[in-house]
């Protein structure tokens, strides 16, 4: 588009006094009218309402607008509105830019309206200055067909398939041992709500549902052994143990449900020294075959290699001892049944179960957490000597079983399925979800999801519930037939690439691939625009739509246009820095105006050169706000902003510009009082 | 036939219930009784074990179900009656009146400002601030609209049919009431959105299934425990919660309710009331309390290295991905940890600083310990709202009141009725992970009805 095609018009909120009650807004409006490119301009009463919405897009089809900046509150509530305004007008949604009066300068400078005024005004100017060399975008769509690989035939693997089939769809397990059911067949009963069942019946109900499903196809005693591609178009190769022959399968979605395995405690509490030294887990095996002959005294060990430097609690190891210590006393009523535990975490109904134990005299002894009890033999007997916290001493009990709970850790597959994946896993060898709270089954590569022991150890109950839910990730693609992200993503330009593959690195999505010649391609569906591999690319090559190099340099100019020495450029992180900066404004929260602010996706989208460009005009501060530590809305793009700021401080003392000058903060969204604090101390110490 | 699905409880549960139905190209209504979604998270601080800032994780999802072309936001309501005929259930809403027009309101606050009337946050409990009787959830509720308070004597008039102040229009037909402040604050501002007259409404919904999502409850310290009730300074963990919270009353600074000086001396005490007979506190381990006062205790640490933190407990339960590092964490950070049960408080009338009494279940001594400050926690409950949904979803509870499942083992998530789903909260206590987990396998199963 020629430059004398672009018509911007400008749209200022009075929103009823809590703009115009401070800020001059026809001063802001007649402003505006005198910009470059703009061929209108317009005060409203209140933008959002139905009507001046409906008035906003006939004054945009006259006017035959084509960039539309609206100065009102907030985009991090009203940005989806005034979008779909400008796409029902009929201008490309991505031509929108918002600027924000209301919560950074009506609501923060209330005392100083004059102040207020000149600051709207500025950030009315960075917004034309930035609409101007704004580019269309679009949602990007990566079809997605309705073939889905599970990897592990255990209860989340089954479950999983059993809920994509149900939809129609396809569902392929692979399973590496012989038998589906993973670890529930070396499990005895499996206890829940007060009761318990079988679990090979409880294996057997599910397999067989499994089994007979026209669309589940099964491949036991097999492993995959290759996979290319990307969500909606992989390229699975499975491999047959013992067979050279190789299978390829076209999938679109994965979801991951290898479990967990018991660590066996390797030179400890003599195990492997003796028969009568089991795991909980060959103790169940033992129960399920009927194997447990006649004991007389069973010790239970609690924490076995659990909650120490290196792994945490196994979850399931107080309440897997209480059954089995119960299974026990029913089977040999006679026998000497002692758990010996530092906690006993039992969570509601469980707690039934401990005194079902106790009532069948099963013996809780507590033992210090640095005072783990000692297994030795003696003249063929095995003792174990404990130091019982309740009555402070300590003695020996006589054995001839002694059952550890045991660690787990993920299956030994796991290192081989995350380079397969490129997925992450954590040091305890299971895998990472992409984010602790609120992405539990996913991983942060679309398409790939995570359920069950393999995540971390799970009863049975949640392993099942998390197969249904990694289902539920899987199958929204597959439903939909594609995926979709918003237009915000990255583009590399070739011209100076120098294949240094960086970028595909650095990608915390994994969504820049190098093809055969070394030359990285953005898969844009998998995108997320945080800017990260644009901010790092050593020679410049990757724009992102919307937050473009140029487009924010040309709201550093426009905002430095005037009196830079006295303005502070503040990159703020849409996410909870601008949270922050909403919060100080809803709370009124009274602070100097020096700074202009410039909304990135995410604070690692600000390159060593943003941070510069303002220096070099004059500007008496930067500052760049990400989200606090270690909430990042891209995984980790705040620390890659920290790391670079450290950089950037000794790139600006050679350039000869005092490095103090260059400020961060990483503000939570609920922190209104913490941006604000910052700005006071930032004018107090630039002397301001 | 409808192929809409219902969501009760806007809580992180139910809004990722909800978004993920919207997302796989279910319609979704998303029903919460109180003005805002958010539920629990909305009033928290950080989240172990991560101590990612609770409301800047949560804001956005919340933002996200607000604008999704699927998904019907319908909050202060209740579910009334459910009838299933012919695999469609027909539930009937009441929708309790915000006195508020929700098309309208932009929630600029300007009502907020100028009213008169105060009345202390039920939100905030002993810590709490007070809170205006028209006013917003929290600054980031959805829907961003203000509720006038059922108190508001205005409201309380026009029930009475009485005319208000000078008025001579009979109240209860008008439209535009000219007295009230808050009426006058917003037509100022040209929004005429508070509507004292409002009425409860009820709305009728067709869908094809339910994922109850209701939740969980703080269970509350009864029987004057540990002198909750005699002394300012003992607060539960939620209203701890609250105190750390930078959006809180206090703006995040950790102040004793007594004198409003900063708590140097901090004591929390695990499975406070547990145990309780008559289901007056938990029977039962809570599973999530020690993760929490290992977080509040980090935060407290965070916010000032100098305060003195102690936590009683007795069983540590660190039961989840990285809760044992996190316990690690809080001890490196010099909380102490002593395997205690304190059995009674005392405070001294003059510092109003407390002194409890407790049993070293180590040695078997018995001590005491002197706080400014003491924190209860106090446990989870199953929300006292369950009984009556139940009922009206002819549901059953389990003896503690959360929601029965039909079978754990091979149906995880189904309840006695075809069609009615669990998450979250109201199948028992439960974090946050774990509530979104359920979530999106409830939402599987809804979304997979045939209607
Ligand atoms: C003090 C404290 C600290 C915590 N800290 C953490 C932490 O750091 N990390 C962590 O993982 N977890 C933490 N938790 C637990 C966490 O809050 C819960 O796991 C989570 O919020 C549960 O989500 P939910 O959606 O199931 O329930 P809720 O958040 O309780 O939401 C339920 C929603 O349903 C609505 N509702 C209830 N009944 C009805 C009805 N009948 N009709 C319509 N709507 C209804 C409610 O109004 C509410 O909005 C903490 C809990 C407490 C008490
Ligand atoms: S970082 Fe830049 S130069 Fe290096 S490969 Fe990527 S686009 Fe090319
Ligand atoms: S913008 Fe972020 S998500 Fe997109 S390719 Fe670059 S680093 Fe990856
Ligand atoms: S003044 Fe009117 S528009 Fe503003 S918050 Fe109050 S009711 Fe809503
Ligand atoms: S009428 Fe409005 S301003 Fe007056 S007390 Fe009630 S809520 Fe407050």
């Amino acid at each position: 588009m020629s430059d004398e095609d672009i018509r911007i018009g400008v749209f200022v909120c009075d929103c009823g006094t809590n703009i115009a009650g401070v800020v001059d807004v026809p001063a802001v409006v007649a402003f505006a009218r005198g910009l470059e490119h703009v061929v209108l301009a317009d005060e409203g009463r209140w933008s959002c309402s139905v009507d001046y919405l409906s008035k906003m897009q006939d004054l945009i089809r006259e006017n035959e607008i084509n960039r539309v900046v609206v100065a009102s509150c907030t985009p991090r509530t009203h940005e989806p509105l005034f979008k779909r305004t400008t796409k029902e007008a009929g201008v490309n949604p991505y031509l929108l830019e918002f600027v924000s009066i209301r919560e950074q300068v009506s609501w923060v400078h209330m005392k100083e309206p004059e102040i207020a005024t000149e600051k709207a005004k500025d950030l009315v100017k960075m917004g034309v200055a930035k609409a101007a060399l704004l580019e269309e975008g679009q949602e990007i769509r990566l079809p997605v067909k309705t073939d889905c690989l599970i990897i592990g035939g255990g209860m989340a693997g089954m479950n999983a398939a059993l809920s994509v089939a149900d939809q129609g769809f396809n569902a392929y397990i692979v399973e590496k041992e012989p038998e589906l059911g993973g670890v529930l067949n070396q499990i005895c009963f499996i206890s829940h709500d007060n009761h318990k069942s079988p679990a090979a019946r409880v294996i057997k109900a599910r397999a067989d549902q499994v089994r007979s499903h026209p669309r589940i196809k099964i491949f036991t005693d097999t492993q995959v052994d290759k996979v290319d591609g990307y969500i909606g178009s992989y390229t699975v190769t499975l491999k047959t143990n013992g067979d050279e022959s190789e299978q390829n399968l076209d999938i679109s979605t994965i979801i991951v449900a290898t479990g967990m395995q018991e660590i066996e405690p390797a030179d400890q509490f003599e195990y492997g020294n003796d028969p009568r030294i089991i795991t909980q887990l060959q103790l169940d095996n033992k129960l399920k075959f009927k194997q447990l002959g006649d004991v007389k005294n069973v010790v239970m060990v609690s924490c076995v290699n659990s909650k120490n430097e290196t792994r945490g609690c196994c979850n399931i190891g107080c309440h897997t001892s209480v059954k089995n210590a119960v299974a026990i006393k029913q089977l040999c009523p006679d026998a000497d049944v002692h758990i010996l535990y530092r906690d006993m975490s039992l969570i509601k109904e469980e707690g039934t179960a401990q005194q079902l134990a106790k009532r069948l005299g099963v013996k809780f002894l507590r033992f210090p957490d640095d005072r783990y009890p000692e297994v030795r033999k003696q003249n063929g007997d095995l003792k174990v000597k404990i130091y019982d916290l309740l009555v402070g001493k300590e003695f020996e009990l006589l054995s001839d079983l002694v059952v550890l709970s045991t660690a787990f850790k993920g299956n030994n597959s796991v290192e081989q399925v995350k380079g397969l994946l490129k997925v992450s896993t954590n040091p305890d060898g299971f895998f990472q979800e992409s984010h602790v709270k609120l992405g539990p089954l996913e991983f942060a590569t679309d398409g790939i999801s995570l359920a069950g022991c393999a995540k971390a150890p799970m009863t049975f109950r949640e392993s099942s519930e998390e197969g249904i839910g990694a289902a539920m990730k899987a199958s929204i693609p597959m439903q939909k037939g594609y995926i979709e992200t918003e237009g915000i993503v990255a583009d590399i330009d070739l011209t100076d690439c120098s294949q240094c593959g960086l970028c595909s690195k650095r990608c915390p999505y994994s969504a820049i691939k190098v093809d055969a010649e070394e030359n990285p391609d953005v898969i844009k569906a998998l995108c997320k625009g945080c800017g990260l591999c644009a901010a790092d690319c050593p020679n410049e090559c990757i724009g992102i739509v919307h937050y473009s190099d140029d487009q924010v340099f040309a709201q550093v100019e426009a905002a430095l246009e005037k009196a830079p020495a006295e303005k502070i450029i503040a990159y703020v992180c849409h996410w909870c820095a601008l949270g922050g900066v909403d919060m100080a404004g809803v709370s009124r929260l009274q602070y100097p105006s020096n700074a202009r602010l410039i909304r990135v996706m995410c604070s690692a989208r600000v390159s060593m050169k943003m941070m510069q460009r303002p220096f070099e005009l004059g500007a008496a501060g930067v500052l760049v706000a990400g989200c606090e530590f270690p909430t990042c809305h891209y995984i980790e793009g705040n620390y890659a902003a920290e790391k670079r700021l450290k950089r950037a401080q000794k790139k600006l003392a050679k350039a000869g510009f005092d490095p103090e000058k260059l400020w961060n903060v990483w503000c939570s969204a609920a922190d209104g009082p913490k941006f604000a604090n910052t700005m006071r101390t930032m004018i107090q110490d630039l002397g301001l | 036939m409808s192929d809409s699905i219902l969501v009760i409880g806007g809580g992180i549960a139910g809004i990722n219930c909800a978004m993920n139905a919207a997302k796989y190209g279910t319609r979704v209504y998303l029903i919460d009784d109180t003005p805002s979604i958010g539920g629990m998270m909305a009033r928290l601080d950080k989240t172990f074990p991560t101590n990612d800032c609770s409301i800047c994780i949560e804001a956005p999802q919340m933002y996200e179900v607000d604008n999704h072309e699927n998904i019907e936001i319908i909050t202060n309501t209740e579910v009334r009656k459910v009838k299933k005929i012919n695999g469609t259930f027909k539930v009937k809403l009441m929708q309790k009146a915000k006195y508020v027009d929700e098309e309208k309101c932009t929630g600029c606050g300007a009502c907020v400002e100028v009213c008169p009337v105060s009345v202390p946050d039920p939100l905030d409990g002993k810590v709490g601030g007070m809170r205006k009787l028209v006013s917003m959830a929290f600054p980031q509720a959805v829907p961003n609209v203000v509720t006038v308070d059922p108190s508001c004597r205005f409201g309380d008039m026009r029930k009475g049919g009485a005319c208000i102040g000078d008025c001579a229009v009979d109240c209860s037909q008008c439209r535009e009431c000219p007295i009230a402040l808050c009426v006058k604050a917003c037509e100022k501002e040209g929004k005429k959105a508070i509507t004292l007259w409002q009425s409860n409404k009820k709305l009728d919904l067709e869908v094809k299934s339910i994922v109850v999502a209701t939740g969980i409850k703080n269970a509350p310290p009864v029987g004057d425990l540990l002198g909750y009730d005699k002394f300012e300074n003992v607060i539960t963990n939620t209203e701890f919660e609250r105190l750390m919270n930078a959006g809180g009353p206090t703006s995040g600074e950790i102040v004793r309710p007594s004198d409003k000086k900063h708590a140097k001396k901090i004591a929390w005490i695990q499975c406070a009331g547990r145990g309780l007979a008559d289901g007056k506190g938990t029977p039962y381990c809570s599973k999530i309390c020690c993760m929490v006062s290992a977080k509040q205790t980090i935060i407290t640490k965070e916010h000032d290295a100098s305060v003195d933190a102690t936590i009683f407990y007795n069983d540590l339960k660190a039961y989840g991905k990285g809760f044992w590092e996190f316990y690690r964490k809080a001890k490196e950070n010099d909380v102490r940890y002593v395997r205690g049960r304190p059995y009674e408080v005392f405070e001294d009338s003059r510092t109003h600083n407390l002194t409890l009494r407790y049993e070293d279940l180590d040695s078997g001594d018995l001590q005491t310990h002197e706080v400014e400050l003491l924190v209860l926690a106090t446990g989870i409950m199953a929300n006292d709202r369950n009984k009556r949904l139940a009922k009206a979803l002819k549901l059953k509870l389990d003896d503690l009141g959360y929601f029965k499942e039909k079978d754990p083992l091979l149906s995880p998530l189904e309840t006695d009725v075809d069609g009615i789903y669990l998450c979250g909260g109201a199948t028992g206590p439960i974090d946050i992970a774990e509530s979104v987990a359920q979530a999106t396998a409830a939402s599987m199963k809804a979304v997979c009805v045939r209607p």
